[in-house]
């Protein structure tokens, strides 16, 4: 099973203290969605993922990182 | 809580109340009234308009996308269960040859209710747990 985590809560920080609801707003989701992922309730799909990353104005990689080893149980 | 959690709170609840208000007329009225405990159910035709202008998305998209799936497992699961105990009670414990064709139409309905009652269940359980995105 795959692990993918994110560091959207210390991005949003770094970026002005960005609040969740902007950022729902910039990568056309819900808040609870942001919250579901800041939890790792929830793993966004490569669109989800490429819009926060935009939003951030960095890469995908910058903001999910990919653990090797817990896909490779 | 969205509304979609909203109106599964709302189905969940209304169900609890129909099955209660069934067991509770059954003694007295006997099985065919009884069942028009169910119609206080319709109060949910009105379900649409909590939140119809709250916006969704992908995640939104998927939980609905699953729970409508194991409702309709949920649903056939019960259809065939049900069609398996009116032949096991007809046959077997009452000892007639031929079922009622008044029997379909109730397990029919039982299938939708289970529908709707396992959807409500599933939308309530994945909006509290981890969610796999795909394509939506």
């Amino acid at each position: 099973m795959s692990e993918i985590t994110n560091s959207i809560r210390r991005l949003r920080f770094d970026h002005n203290e960005m609040t969740q609801e902007e950022l729902a707003k910039q990568a056309g989701c819900t808040r609870q969605t942001i919250i579901a992922l800041e939890a790792g309730k929830y793993t966004p799909s490569l669109a989800l993922a490429f819009r926060i990353a935009r939003s951030f104005d960095c890469r995908v990689e910058d903001v999910f990182t990919f653990s090797e080893d817990a896909s490779t149980e | 809580m969205n509304a979609e959690q909203k109106r599964a709170w709302l189905s969940v609840v209304t169900m609890s109340v129909c099955v209660v208000g069934y067991l509770v007329l059954l003694p007295l009225f006997g099985p065919v009234v009884a069942f028009a405990a169910f119609a206080f159910y319709g109060i949910n035709g009105f379900a649409g308009l909590i939140g119809r202008h709250e916006k969704i998305d992908e995640r939104d998209k998927n939980i609905a996308r699953r729970a409508t799936l194991a409702g309709a497992m949920a649903s056939y699961g019960a259809f065939i269960l049900g069609c398996m105990g009116a032949w096991e009670v007809v046959w077997h414990l009452q000892g007639k040859d031929m079922v009622s064709v008044h029997i379909l139409p109730n397990i029919t309905i039982l299938g939708g209710i289970v529908f709707f009652f396992a959807r409500s269940i599933a939308i309530l359980v994945l909006y509290g747990r981890h969610v796999e995105a795909d394509n939506v």
